[in-house]
């Protein structure tokens, strides 16, 4: 067990945290603000740059790596949307240069050994879990299909294929549909974080093209590796990384300049009329990027919108109303930009109500200050689970890894629980008022138009889409 | 498929197990298992029937809690079901002192509310022959006193209070078998669960009844927009002509529109009771701490005999059954296959089959059908749809286009014989048992998850340690019985195929009529 670990966190208790006052309980009366010190693990540096956070912990016999590559959908080039997306899942499944896939996909399977690797919008992970013992042979697995991909014929044959087949059935379910399409209205259609895979783009991409991509973006400084799990020690396991990817050699990476969204001032509406058993709502409106000095406010008010149990659009649309099952909203942050996305699925009938109170709630928000019961509430709920980022040593290492790997500032997660607690109702309503404005949004709804209460034109100008 | 939903484990934690909690304090009335194949779980059952599983567990300070009651779907009757669904919705609205700033006077108008839905329950249920204006009227009076009742309600207090304190993963889930309420907490909030949960089991109060019932329809029409449940739905009506597993677990939309909150209360009163029900405790905890303040708060929770479960049982299946649901989405299917239930002793074979069919890559569906034939965009499988009855084997699949549900069917028909005719090889049985056992280990590495697994395998299997010797049993099963368990299960008379097909325009002749 890590007694250092469980040292270097002190529970305590804090004299006086929330509003407990008048509590139903008043055994909870005395509970405080949990004090909790996020443990450092110091990164290492090889000398191609590659960056390795690593955490020993003898508890289960396993292994933990977890690489993330500064790459992903928003790299693509226009005529090949899908590349990053095919070139993360064939790192596992297309071979390398020293093994085949075949081969791969055999030894990894009777060892009981998991790889998963994957792209998202602006970064890609590779996942290995090991049983300890087979640790040796994995990792030099794991190294060679980060380094030398092989994208074998075949394998991309299959994944193509595939792919072509989820645009086929990217509509079959319209919640999900919903809130890509909102995006890529909002965006524009050709934005790299609102386009989608089509067809051609994706009949356009070659094995070729798979490798140039990969040599383009897959360097040693590109990428930020997290270990994890039973090693003999932290040292002989950098000298194990050195010995699999030292000699791999580093370089420049391009990255693309992200544009404005293409939706600048006004509301727009869209409307997909399809007869499904529920309607489909997603909003989005512009947010701010992870990095941001407004994040923290802006996640907190998020939070209040649409987060927990007690959040407005939880207790208006669906406690007092009975009106949807899901309402929520979040902010999402990326690299450049950020975004702020709301839905709700509510039957036809009733649709402009749950519509009209999830508007009147963002005007709200945008224009009177939240209480101080809200934020209390709200910062508590973020601020006390914390520790949970950090439950298992794994996740430990990554939260460590990610701090740098997102670019933020020295100390973010030392300070995080610090700076949330600070923020003030003043501070939530200024971001409020620049971010939460629903007559400046992008709405999409996917529903039976015949069945609605009240014609969505109500809510302002639509424009009709057929589903695609 | 991944043994992922088997978990846990052989080999454990590098502490010896302890004969004491590790504080050394002496835990009496507790056993604490001491066999090094197995963790070191402390159990101890409350004079009420309460079972506690308690393993300590230290990296950050925290605590995962895992409630079991052993209710779910099957034990709704007929005209009622839903409602083990829908409790478990009611269970998070509060208690006697939670949700309410006055109870007393809030229970005198929750009391009109009962009286007045009841009578537009009744009124509504004559269907056609309801009186609209009297429907109306009665909505509208229920809608005034649910205002009237709100002037009590403290919004999402329970909730709220939880989440305040620090809850992950607050949430609960029902299925056909259980219901389980879950969440995890900063470990020095032991007692503050116990405080909130011991009143929640005990003294719940299911107040905005009738607005919740509501939500729980728009969750049924989410669902109903949902492909794979769709599948999912059709497959359990179709397969099941008498067992209450037929229906589905978010309740028929007719059930849901009658049900009352006095159906909610019986239904509470019938299995919410201690002796149903096994609470697991995983993190940094002393064992003889959670005993003590379970006894404190938990012990005055009255237990109760439990109603019989013995429901009819599904008769042989002596047909095939195909259904082609017309739905816009593209093709997909789910075949189902009578099992013989979780303790019979065919079920280690069965779960080897599934395995060798739908294991990883290397499994024979993925190797053959997805990449070799390149028919399938995925096709999966499962030995066992639920736990506590006989219920199916399942396999899910969808075409890759252009090819169709009929020529996947037709293939995965070919596997299923294939593995009759010749039995799995060694590299193929040794790998799952790899597999299996590399899952158990990584299965003890998050606090939530071995909670949930530890109380729902007490409860429903009747065995915390049920995955481990499942283990030593699946090590037994040869690759001969393999073949014989296909042989005898996945037949056509045993067989159930629901399709996802396009709707058909409205003219077109059903398939027998256009043979004529």
């Amino acid at each position: 067990m890590k007694n250092y670990l469980v040292k270097a966190i002190l529970t305590g208790l804090i004299m006086n945290i929330t509003n407990f006052a008048g509590a139903a309980h008043p055994e909870l009366a005395k509970l405080g603000q949990i004090k909790f010190s996020v443990p450092e693990v110091p990164p290492r540096v090889l000398a191609n740059g590659l960056t390795v956070y690593i955490l020993k912990d003898n508890t289960l016999p396993v292994v933990h790596l977890s690489a993330f590559i500064k790459t992903g959908s928003a790299y693509d080039p226009a005529d090949k949307i899908g590349l990053a997306q095919m070139t993360g899942a064939l790192l596992r499944d297309g071979g390398s240069a020293k093994y085949r896939a075949e081969d791969i996909d055999k030894t990894l399977e009777y060892l009981g050994a998991s790889l998963e690797t994957a792209a998202y919008t602006e970064e890609t992970h590779a996942d290995l879990t090991v049983l300890k013992k087979d640790l040796e042979k994995t990792l030099d697995i794991y190294a060679d299909v980060l380094r030398n991909p092989a994208f074998e014929e075949d394998k991309v044959k299959i994944l193509r294929d595939e792919t072509l087949e989820m645009i086929r059935r990217r509509n079959d379910k319209p919640s999900s549909a919903v809130v890509r399409e909102a995006k890529r209205m909002f965006y524009g259609v050709s934005h790299p974080y609102g386009r989608r895979t089509e067809t051609a783009t994706i009949g356009a991409i070659s094995r070729a093209d798979l490798a140039a991509f990969h040599a383009a973006n897959f360097k040693p400084n590109n990428i930020i590796l997290a270990v994890s799990g039973a090693f003999v020690s932290e040292d002989e396991m950098f000298a194990r990384i050195n010995e699999k990817f030292g000699d791999w050699k580093g370089g420049e990476v391009a990255r693309p300049v992200i544009p404005a969204p293409a939706h600048t001032a006004g509301r727009q509406l869209y409307l997909t009329d399809k007869d499904v058993s529920q309607t489909s709502i997603a909003i989005i409106q512009e947010g701010v990027n992870r990095v941001s000095p407004e994040n923290d406010a802006l996640s907190l008010l998020a939070d209040i919108m649409g987060g927990g149990f007690q959040s407005r659009l939880f207790s208006e649309v669906r406690t007092k109303r009975g009106l949807a099952y899901t309402a929520q909203t979040f902010s999402a942050g990326l690299r450049e930009r950020g975004f702020i996305d709301t839905y709700c699925g509510t039957k036809a009938e009733t649709y402009s109500q749950a519509l009209a109170e999830i508007v009147h709630q963002m005007e709200l928000v945008g224009s009177e200050a939240v209480s101080q019961d809200e934020l209390e509430r709200s910062k508590g709920s973020i601020i006390n689970p914390f520790v949970f980022k950090f439950s298992t040593p794994h996740k430990l290492a990554t939260e460590r890894a990610l701090e740098e790997f997102y670019g933020y500032k020295k100390g973010y997660l030392n300070n995080y629980v610090a700076d949330i607690s600070k923020i003030d109702a003043a501070q939530v309503l200024e971001v409020g008022r620049k971010y939460f404005n629903p007559s400046n949004a992008v709405i999409f709804v996917i529903g039976n138009y015949k069945k609605f209460d009240k014609p969505l034109t109500d809510f302002g100008p639509v424009t009709e889409i057929k589903e695609d | 498929m991944r043994l992922s939903l088997l978990l846990p484990c052989i080999m454990l934690f590098c502490q010896p197990a302890f004969a004491k909690d590790t504080s050394g304090t002496a835990l009496p009335g507790a056993s604490v298992e001491t066999d090094p194949k197995y963790p070191p779980v402390v159990s101890y059952t409350l004079k009420n029937g309460l079972k506690l599983l308690i393993l300590e567990k230290k990296f950050v300070p925290t605590v995962s809690f895992a409630m079991t009651v052993r209710v779910g779907n099957v034990d709704c009757r007929s005209g009622k079901t839903g409602l083990a669904h829908v409790f478990e919705h009611m269970a998070f609205k509060g208690t006697q002192v939670m949700n309410t700033s006055d109870y007393q006077k809030e229970k005198v108008v929750l009391v009109r509310i009962e009286e007045t839905a009841k009578k537009m329950i009744a009124e509504e249920s004559l269907g056609a022959m309801a009186d609209p204006q009297k429907v109306k009227q009665l909505k509208k009076e229920l809608s005034d006193l649910e205002k009237a009742a709100d002037a009590y309600a403290v919004n999402a207090e329970f909730t709220s209070t939880f989440e305040k304190i620090g809850a992950n993963g607050l949430n609960a889930y029902t299925t056909v078998d259980e219901t389980v309420f879950h969440l995890s907490l900063p470990a020095d909030r032991l007692e503050a669960w116990m405080v909130m949960e011991s009143d929640r089991f005990k003294n719940p109060v299911l107040r905005e009844f009738y607005k919740e019932r509501s939500v729980i329809m728009e969750e049924r029409l989410r669902a109903e927009a949902d492909p794979g449940n769709v599948l999912f739905e059709n497959l359990s009506a179709a397969a099941f002509m008498a067992h209450p597993y037929k229906n589905p677990t978010l309740g028929w939309m007719d059930d849901l529109k009658k049900l009352s909150r006095t159906d909610a209360e019986e239904f509470y009163a019938r299995y919410y009771v201690p002796n149903n029900a096994t609470l697991a405790v995983v993190g940094d905890v002393k064992p003889a701490e959670v005993i003590r303040l379970a006894e404190k708060y938990f012990s005055d929770w009255k237990s109760k005999e439990l109603p019989s479960s013995a429901y009819t049982v599904e008769p042989e299946q002596k047909a095939e059954k195909r259904v082609n649901i017309f739905f816009n989405a593209n093709p997909s299917f789910d075949m189902g296959f009578h099992n013989a239930g979780e303790n019979h002793p065919d079920t280690p074979a069965l779960i080897m089959l599934s395995e060798v069919l739908s294991n990883g890559k290397t499994g024979r569906f993925y190797h053959n059908l997805v990449e070799g034939k390149q028919l399938a965009l995925y096709a999966g499988s499962y030995h066992a749809i639920a736990s506590r009855y006989p219920s199916l084997f399942l396999i899910a699949a969808a075409p890759k286009a252009p090819h169709t549900s009929a020529e996947l069917e037709a293939a995965i028909w070919e596997e299923l014989d294939a593995v009759k005719r010749t039995p799995p090889t060694p590299w193929e049985m040794e790998k799952i048992l790899n597999n299996y056992e590399a899952d158990m280990i990584r299965g003890l590495e998050g606090n939530m998850e071995l909670a949930k697994s530890l109380s729902r395998d007490d409860r429903i299997m009747g065995d915390w340690k049920y995955n481990w010797k499942l283990l030593e049993q699946l090590k037994k099963v040869s690759p001969a019985d393999v073949s014989k368990a296909a042989e005898k299960y996945l037949k056509r008379a045993n067989y159930t195929i629901v399709a996802i097909t396009q709707p058909l325009p409205a003219d077109t002749a059903a398939e027998g009529a256009k043979k004529k």
